[in-house]
């Protein structure tokens, strides 16, 4: 228990005193997860559009593949994203591996599903009778999409934060994909696994309450954008 | 399914969604690089030891050799001599070697003879050399429920074997079980004590632990177990947690535990690329490395936490002293 | 202007509309009356080209509807639909009417200045700014229908545009429909249950039941000469006998019903097993002996029963065969009727719609 409150002042005093690597960190995560939720974003939102849009074959099977892989383990999406961008893959040619452009495209993969998931759950939360009212409005299927989205957007950018959320939280693809590399390729989830391993418990705990400070921000902000 | 929009199923022919599904793939890679490209260089606030221009050299090593900081102190040194930015990320030996097989890391600092070995014979490192050493220890409970304090280390594994499966109370051994390092040192330890690793060993009871973790998390596992462990000295010493485990065994030839660096050679390699390694390597083997090497720790801890090579390579029969300068594998010249 | 041609319409296995065959010319105002339920509203989906028929076709301005989502577009940017149950989009009002011009890419000034107009017509002037979906139901109904006029369709789709309004919005609603029409020959094409509100404003009435068009004409003829029991009944005939016709002279037909004779103008001759059709309008009731009446047909009854119907009493009066009547109430207290009340009932030969019937 001593440990524990110890950890805690020391980390009060790294936070205070605005230590730079702490600071470093902090941001390195927060600019890879974001990154990685952009990049997420563009992709999950116009596929989640396709798949809510567009009639198929499988259409049901697809959904709940996906919905599968909601749950999608860190360390499987890690392993993947390793495989493809290794120097023996067929992305190795890129060398992004070990850098923070492979964690993002790492973190990208791993968000997917569950941005996809949610974008489909916000449209489908848009009333068939809007989507009547827009097409007959005289939209052509390109503005009804982009309308549809635009309807549904508090709804998508709940999904969105969620998808930070997973990012921005997630170890295993951060430490297969970047390796921990001190100052280039180390963020807060794989600082606290190897400061832990160290035993330099004081540190591990500043670096989670920084980490819990985030997820606090991002979970007011869906409450906020929700309650819209 | 109800109708979504007004899109005639009968105008959606087959190509055509082909086309656009291909289409919106392109959009999705075309918005995927642009998206990362964009924002990988905007890594802003760059590290202490980054910066724009110098090139990148990522040196894989294990976890043992990283958590004492050994490297993180010898990081400025090499990037202020060479101007290059050394990257460096730890994973088990055999992570590392792994990774260096594949080409993903340009330099290999671990310390597991065996692997070693097998790495250079395929013909993928060059330069080989060993550059520290020090001494695994087998630590556990400060009563030594096993009696075996200051014991031949092949004769405390084959007590500790006894007694384990004999289901002795508070008799039990935590192994890395990762294929690290020294994951390997334990298995030469038991071969050499008359054990078949895989047949007799593994599996051989509840006393008998696997972690499969770092080596920082396998001595938590062995202190909240009360259990023993093989450790290397420096990770011994530089572990800042609360720890209820003592040195039980500190001596014995077979606990020698050498540290070598080797350059990655793969056929795609560049050359420049190759050639930053072996100054890393010729860096680490150079006298006044060598003389830092030998200092570190010893303020922190009391005692240093590596030996450094010079003048004993003979002893261990490895390369300490020789410049670093081949560029392709003895083996393709 | 549009015109359906063997439509069917199906969800699933469900019949929904059955080989509907009509057509809307331009500048008319064309109304589908009928129960809820009877396809109206799928009717005006259909030629708005949401749904597709899944048999038969739809043209419009005599192409047909089945060509590609591009073409359909700008089919459909010639119409606007005004839903029974507008659906309010995120944003305010102008935000609400301006969707449609933006995507038919309208500069911004024009927009403007179209919508603040459009606003005017329904009486929403200082509603630009309010958040669309905190609009009352009357409201949000103005709102859709100055975002259906804002695109100055040709045709204009309206799918019961006054349910929702109170009877101020009603008449200005109703005469701005009519001033659409007279003043931009928008053809217009409108459900409605309220069949006066069909009579009002109607060039063509359609009438709708169990899922086909029973009998599509002027409101004359739907309200006056129904082609069946089902439309008669729909619009409001309360009084339907069968007969048989005894006698005819010179196109004045003596009818028999039960023990009853009326006279009535028809063709048919002696023998032919007919329906006769009165609307409860055209019965007069006549206190004392009866003889003011100068109608041909005049039965001595007793009131059975009297109920207000707005400002109108409906009496139904037991004269051998029963029959309803509608009066006014000022009538009403005039003649100082009641239950029970001996009354003449009388009503003009050429009132009766006569139609022949299966024996």
């Amino acid at each position: 228990m001593s440990e524990i409150i110890e950890g805690f002042i020391q980390a009060v005093e790294l936070i205070i005193s605005l230590n730079p690597e702490v600071l470093e960190i902090t941001a390195r995560s927060l600019l890879i997860s974001l990154a990685a939720t952009l990049c997420a974003s563009l992709i999950s939102i116009p596929i989640g559009g396709f798949i809510h849009f567009r009639k198929f074959g499988g259409k049901r099977g697809l959904i709940t593949i996906i919905q599968t892989l909601y749950a999608l383990p860190t360390v499987i999406a890690g392993l993947f994203v390793f495989l493809l961008l290794s120097r023996v893959g067929p992305f190795g040619f890129l060398g992004l591996l070990f850098t923070p452009s492979g964690m993002i495209v790492g973190q990208t993969v791993l968000i997917i599903p569950l941005m996809v998931g949610m974008t489909l759950i916000a449209l489908s939360g848009v009333k068939q009778s809007i989507q009547d009212e827009v097409v007959s409005l005289g939209a052509t299927t390109t503005q009804t999409v982009m309308t549809i989205i635009r309807e549904a957007r508090f709804a998508i950018l709940g999904g969105v934060i969620l998808g930070f959320g997973r990012a921005i939280s997630e170890v295993g693809a951060a430490m297969i994909i970047g390796g921990n590399i001190r100052g280039y390729t180390r963020v807060l989830t794989t600082a606290i696994a190897l400061e832990t391993s160290m035993g330099n418990i004081a540190f591990s705990i500043a670096l989670g309450i920084i980490l819990l400070g985030i997820a606090m921000v991002v979970t007011v902000a869906l409450f906020l954008v929700q309650e819209r | 399914m109800r109708l979504k929009l007004p899109v005639r199923p009968m105008t959606l022919k087959p190509r055509k969604v082909c086309v656009s599904i291909t289409l919106s793939a392109l959009i999705v890679v075309g918005a995927l690089f642009c998206g990362c490209t964009t924002t990988a260089p905007s890594q802003g606030t760059p590290a202490p030891t980054q910066s724009i221009g110098k090139s990148k050299v990522l040196l894989a090593t294990t976890t043992s050799l990283y958590d004492t900081g050994l490297l993180d102190y010898l990081e400025p040194m090499f990037e202020e001599k060479h101007h290059v930015d050394l990257l460096i990320t730890s994973q088990g030996t055999g992570k590392a070697i792994e990774i260096a097989k594949r080409g993903d890391c340009d330099i290999l600092a671990v310390h597991s003879p065996s692997q070693e070995e097998g790495f250079m014979a395929g013909g993928h490192g060059i330069n080989r050399r060993c550059f520290a050493y020090n001494y695994f220890i087998i630590v556990g409970p400060a009563d030594d429920p096993a009696s075996i304090k200051d014991m031949k280390p092949e004769d405390a594994f084959t007590k500790l074997m006894t007694m384990g499966k004999a289901g002795t109370p508070g008799i039990a051994f935590v192994s890395r079980g990762d294929n690290s390092g020294t994951h390997y040192a334990e298995k030469s330890i038991w071969n050499s004590a008359g054990y078949n690793y895989t047949r007799d060993v593994q599996k051989s009871g509840n006393w008998y632990i696997e972690a499969g973790r770092g080596m920082g998390e396998t001595l938590q596992l062995a202190s909240e177990k009360q259990a023993y462990t093989l450790i290397d000295e420096g990770t011994y010493l530089a572990y800042k947690g609360n720890l209820g485990l003592f040195p039980i065994i500190e001596q014995g030839d077979i606990l020698l535990n050498v540290y070598s660096v080797i350059t990655v050679y793969t056929p795609t390699q560049p050359s420049d690329r190759i050639t930053i390694a072996n100054n890393f390597v010729n860096f680490l083997t150079s006298p006044e490395v060598q003389a830092s090497i030998g200092e570190f720790g010893k303020e922190k801890y009391g005692k240093n936490l590596f030996i450094p090579m010079t003048g004993e390579c003979s002893r261990f029969k490895c390369d300490c002293g020789k410049a670093a300068d081949a560029q392709v594998p003895a083996l393709l010249t | 202007m549009i015109e359906l041609v063997h439509v069917d319409k199906r969800f699933g296995e469900n019949d929904v509309l059955k080989d509907l065959t009509f057509r809307v010319e331009k500048g008319e105002i064309f109304t589908l009356i009928g129960p809820s339920g009877a396809g109206k509203t799928t009717i005006l989906r259909l030629i708005n080209l949401l749904d597709d028929p899944t048999t038969g076709m739809i043209l419009i301005d005599g192409k047909d509807t089945r060509v590609s989502e591009g073409e359909r577009v700008a089919l459909r940017r010639m119409m606007s639909f005004v839903f029974q149950k507008p659906a309010a989009l995120r944003g305010n009002v102008f935000q609400n009417v301006s969707l449609g011009l933006k995507f038919r890419g309208i500069p911004p000034g024009e927009i403007r200045q179209r919508v603040t107009e459009a606003l005017g017509l329904v009486g929403l002037e200082d509603y630009e700014e309010r958040e669309a979906t905190t609009l009352s139901g009357g409201e949000l109904q103005r709102v859709a229908i100055a975002r259906a006029l804002v695109s100055r369709p040709e045709i204009l789709l309206l799918d019961e545009p006054t349910a929702n309004l109170d009877p101020g919005s009603i008449e200005r609603i109703e005469n701005l429909i009519s001033s659409l029409n007279t003043r931009f020959r928008t053809t217009i094409i409108l459900s409605t249950h309220d069949m006066v509100q069909g009579q009002r404003l109607a060039t063509r009435i359609a009438v709708i039941l169990d899922r086909k068009i029973r009998q599509v004409g002027d409101s004359r003829q739907i309200f006056y000469q129904p082609g069946s029991r089902e439309v008669a009944r729909m619009v409001g005939v309360e009084n339907i006998f069968d007969g048989t016709v005894t006698a005819n002279e010179d196109g004045l037909a003596s009818i028999t019903i039960g023990s009853t004779t009326i006279f009535a103008t028809c063709h048919y001759p002696a023998g032919t097993a007919v329906t006769a059709f009165i609307r409860p309008e055209e019965l007069l009731l006549l206190g004392g002996d009866g003889m003011k009446s100068s109608a041909r047909n005049t039965l001595r009854g007793i009131i059975s029963r009297v109920t207000p119907v707005g400002p109108n009493i409906r009496i139904q009066v037991d004269a051998g065969i029963s029959l309803v009547a509608i009066i006014t109430r000022r009538s009403y207290d005039d003649l100082a009727l009641s239950p029970g009340a001996p009354v003449h009932t009388s009503f003009k030969a050429n009132a009766i719609h006569v139609m022949t019937r299966a024996p």
